[in-house]
């Protein structure tokens, strides 16, 4: 399979105070197009890291990290963000919603970042249709105009699932998305995953401490010290 | 397009806002406010000034005057800029009422009425001559030009019902029952009483004045059409003032030889009358005609002071100019009668030879004289004949003839005001920074508040600028919120200044700031501008930018994953 995302021996460091902690030392990755991978470690292991310099949210302090041949690292900042508007879709732990907008406006921002202003009229017909056929699939229909405090934590993170989905990226890079739900609304959010990978081909990275988690992806990669040390096909 | 629609969100469900919005408002209401009445006072008080001398003044260093006047007078008419002019004497007097037992120091005019109200509008502030006050112009027709007389008398009758309704309720209010009370109620009825008693006596005024202008505007011309103030008032004042006594004065004395052949007109504010709060002059009844006592000090023409004259005159007349210091201080005397006190009118020299009549300046009306530009070119064209006039007379060069224009002319006075409403100005907008520092405060603690936000814009996909214009955009939106309110409270404000004055603020709560017995308007001068509304309204946005602006880049800085972590 081609390679979608390339991460070549990238090292990350966090300065704390005067200390200076290594959290990638050389790690590598490589992802293809249409696949699902899962990257397992401990707590403070740099999969979080790892999983926002690949998503071009944070920067490696050397290495390379590519999509689809294109270096990120050599990227302006502004080029950074449009690629992680088009091309990235991020799900957090914490759903990471805006208080101040309903679940239409939540699902509906990317895109409306995409859009450049002169097109934004143009394009507001087209792009709220795409959100309620997300939500609708995801069986929110009920909740667009509620906010996100209204909501329970299952539908938050499938308003979160959404909102990566609205501008149909290549990679959806889900941080520990069920972490913070109980292990039946858990499951729901790893199925929604699971039939969007195989249902639609999308492309997922998902960072997981759970190792049955881990196992419902095609691969699972294991960061320890910094290095992605383990491989093994689900 | 999502920073707006994001800045509306956070506009209307951020209950925080209110505050930086609020003090934008009260600053932009407050600063209306003061500049509108400030500006009304100095362009009121510019208005009175201009109206007081004319449009340039050609006058004599020396207290002797300046010799061949008529002259130079004839050779300033010739001008094609000049309208008009008139000679004016100044002399230093002492007045003395004998029936009101006054005497003051005053300031003593010499002018012939015809000419002067060409020049300067005099004529608009006599009282018993004028053909209606000056208020029958502020009451009425200043509700709107052009205007015909039928729509004059329309709104002098509405006026009138006005007058009588409140005049009315106010006398019934005094025939109320006094309400059984405590001590505290008593203390607070007994305000209410003087100041129902007050209002009623203000009631009558007003009604008295708007019975005479009613019987002012009917005997108008029934196809009388007024473009604007000026016409009106141009129909109003009578064609020719005059210092002769009507020959109902005849009746105040005991026989014709008593009776004073000269009329004076005494400035309103001279103390012979009592001013109420309303700003309204309560006459004595027999002011007018009695007789006065006006001695003054001739200064001859090597500027020492000759035997005091004195001459006997009788009140004809008040004059208001809306200046206080005129006002106050200044009576008003025929040129020739007071020429001959003062010797300054054509003499026969016992060397042989004449000595020719002085005057100690001329006032002059010039064309065009709304213009800055005209009234100046109009002085330079002046004073070029001046200088010419001066070549051929030495005796005038000794006078020392200077030229000014009425701004140059009473400088000290009108740049004095102009400088005050500058320096309030100033101070206020120095108190406007708060609003600035409120919106930092505010916007420093929402940044903080909303650094997960950030995160969440920048994760997916909102750049530093776009977070930074959010903010920017944001602090422009609460000061537009601000502003708009406060243009239109303090636009509606200004509008009502003085109905809120008396209304609520002495009504209710016994509070006059706008004392008319010590200001020389009798109401709270107003003007809003639409240029100073603007520049009210663009500051107010620069200081919502200015204060949005740290916190926009403390966000725009912001690291994504830090922020995303922010608890």
């Amino acid at each position: 399979m081609q390679s979608l995302l390339e991460i070549t021996d990238v090292h990350k460091t966090y300065r704390i105070g005067p200390a200076v902690v290594p959290v990638l030392t050389g790690a590598n990755l490589s992802v293809a197009e249409g696949e699902f991978v899962a990257i397992t470690g401990a707590s403070g292991s740099g999969k979080s890291t790892l999983l926002h310099i690949a998503g071009a949210l944070d920067r490696a302090d050397t290495g390379t990290v590519s999509f689809k041949g294109q270096a990120l690292n050599r990227m302006s900042s502004g080029q950074r963000h449009v690629m992680r508007n088009r091309s990235f879709g991020f799900v957090f732990q914490l759903y990471h919603l805006l208080p101040e907008l309903n679940v239409l406006e939540n699902v509906m921002l990317p895109a409306m970042v995409a859009a450049p202003t002169w097109m934004a009229l143009v394009r507001a017909r087209p792009r709220k249709r795409q959100a309620l056929a997300l939500l609708e699939e995801f069986g929110l229909v009920e909740r667009l105009h509620h906010r996100p405090g209204q909501l329970s934590g299952g539908e938050r993170q499938r308003v979160a699932i959404a909102r990566a989905l609205i501008n149909e990226p290549a990679v959806l890079l889900a941080d520990e998305p069920t972490g913070n739900l109980d292990p039946k609304t858990g499951q729901t959010i790893l199925d929604v995953l699971l039939r969007l990978h195989k249902d639609k081909g999308q492309t997922i990275i998902l960072v997981t401490h759970d190792a049955q988690i881990a196992a419902l992806a095609d691969r699972t990669v294991r960061l320890l010290d910094g290095r992605v040390q383990v491989a093994s096909q689900g | 397009m999502y920073k707006l629609f994001l800045c509306i969100r956070y506009l209307t469900r951020k209950g925080i806002v209110i505050f930086p919005v609020l003090a934008v408002w009260l600053c932009v209401m407050m600063l209306i406010i003061v500049n509108s009445i400030m500006t009304g006072f100095v362009n009121r008080v510019r208005s009175a000034g201009h109206g007081l001398v004319g449009d340039v003044v050609v006058s004599s260093i020396s207290p002797a005057g300046f010799p061949d006047y008529q002259q130079l007078q004839k050779r300033i008419d010739a001008l094609p800029q000049v309208r008009a002019s008139s000679p004016v004497i100044v002399a230093l007097g002492l007045l003395n009422l004998p029936d009101y037992e006054y005497t003051k120091l005053v300031v003593v005019l010499g002018i012939d009425p015809k000419s002067q109200s060409k020049v300067t509008n005099f004529d608009h502030g006599l009282y018993w001559q004028y053909k209606a006050p000056l208020h029958a112009v502020e009451d009425i027709g200043d509700q709107g030009y052009p205007v015909r007389q039928s729509q004059l008398v329309k709104r002098a009758v509405a006026f009138l019902n006005v007058a009588e309704k409140n005049e009315k309720r106010l006398r019934d209010g005094l025939a109320m029952e006094p309400i059984p009370s405590s001590a505290w109620f008593a203390a607070i009825r007994r305000h209410w009483q003087v100041v129902r008693r007050e209002d009623w006596q203000a009631a009558l005024h007003k009604l008295d004045r708007a019975q005479r202008d009613l019987a002012f505007i009917t005997g108008l011309p029934k196809n009388g059409f007024y473009k604007n103030r000026a016409a009106l008032i141009k129909a109003l004042v009578p064609a020719e003032p005059s210092f002769t006594p009507p020959p109902e004065a005849a009746a105040s004395y005991a026989s014709a030889a008593d009776e004073p052949s000269n009329g004076c007109i005494v400035g309103v504010d001279l103390g012979l009358y009592e001013k109420n709060r309303f700003g309204q002059y309560n006459r004595p009844p027999g002011i007018r005609f009695t007789p006065a006592i006006l001695t003054v000090s001739p200064i001859t023409l090597r500027a020492t002071v000759a035997q005091p004259q004195a001459g006997r005159f009788q009140i004809v007349d008040d004059s208001r100019t809306r200046v206080f210091t005129a006002d106050s201080r200044q009576i008003y005397v025929p040129f020739k009668v007071l020429q001959k006190l003062t010797f300054m009118q054509q003499q026969d020299l016992l060397s042989g030879g004449v000595q020719p009549a002085r005057c100690s300046e001329l006032q002059i009306r010039v064309k065009n004289d709304a213009s800055a530009a005209a009234v100046n070119q109009a002085r330079d064209a002046i004073a070029r004949v001046v200088s010419a006039f001066v070549h051929q007379h030495p005796e005038a060069q000794i006078a020392g003839l200077q030229t000014q224009t009425w701004v140059q002319e009473q400088a000290q006075y009108i740049k004095a005001v102009d400088n005050e409403r500058n320096m309030i100005l100033f101070l206020l907008g120095l108190v406007s920074l708060v609003v600035v520092v409120v919106i930092f405060l505010i916007f420093y603690m929402l940044v903080r508040d909303k650094t997960r936000d950030i995160g969440i814009i920048k994760a997916i996909g909102g750049g530093e600028w776009g977070v930074a214009s959010i903010f920017l955009l944001y602090g422009l939106l609460i000061s537009a919120a601000g502003a708009a309110p406060g243009v239109l409270c303090g636009v509606l404000f200004v509008l009502h200044d003085n109905w809120i004055h008396d209304h609520i603020l002495w009504r209710w709560f016994g509070i006059s700031i706008w004392n008319r017995k010590v200001y020389i308007f009798s109401h709270i001068p107003d003007q809003v501008t639409a240029s100073a509304v603007v520049i009210m309204v663009i500051s107010a946005m620069a200081a919502g930018l200015l204060g949005a602006l740290l916190p926009a880049i403390k966000a725009a800085r912001q690291d994504p994953v830090e922020a995303l972590r922010y608890e």
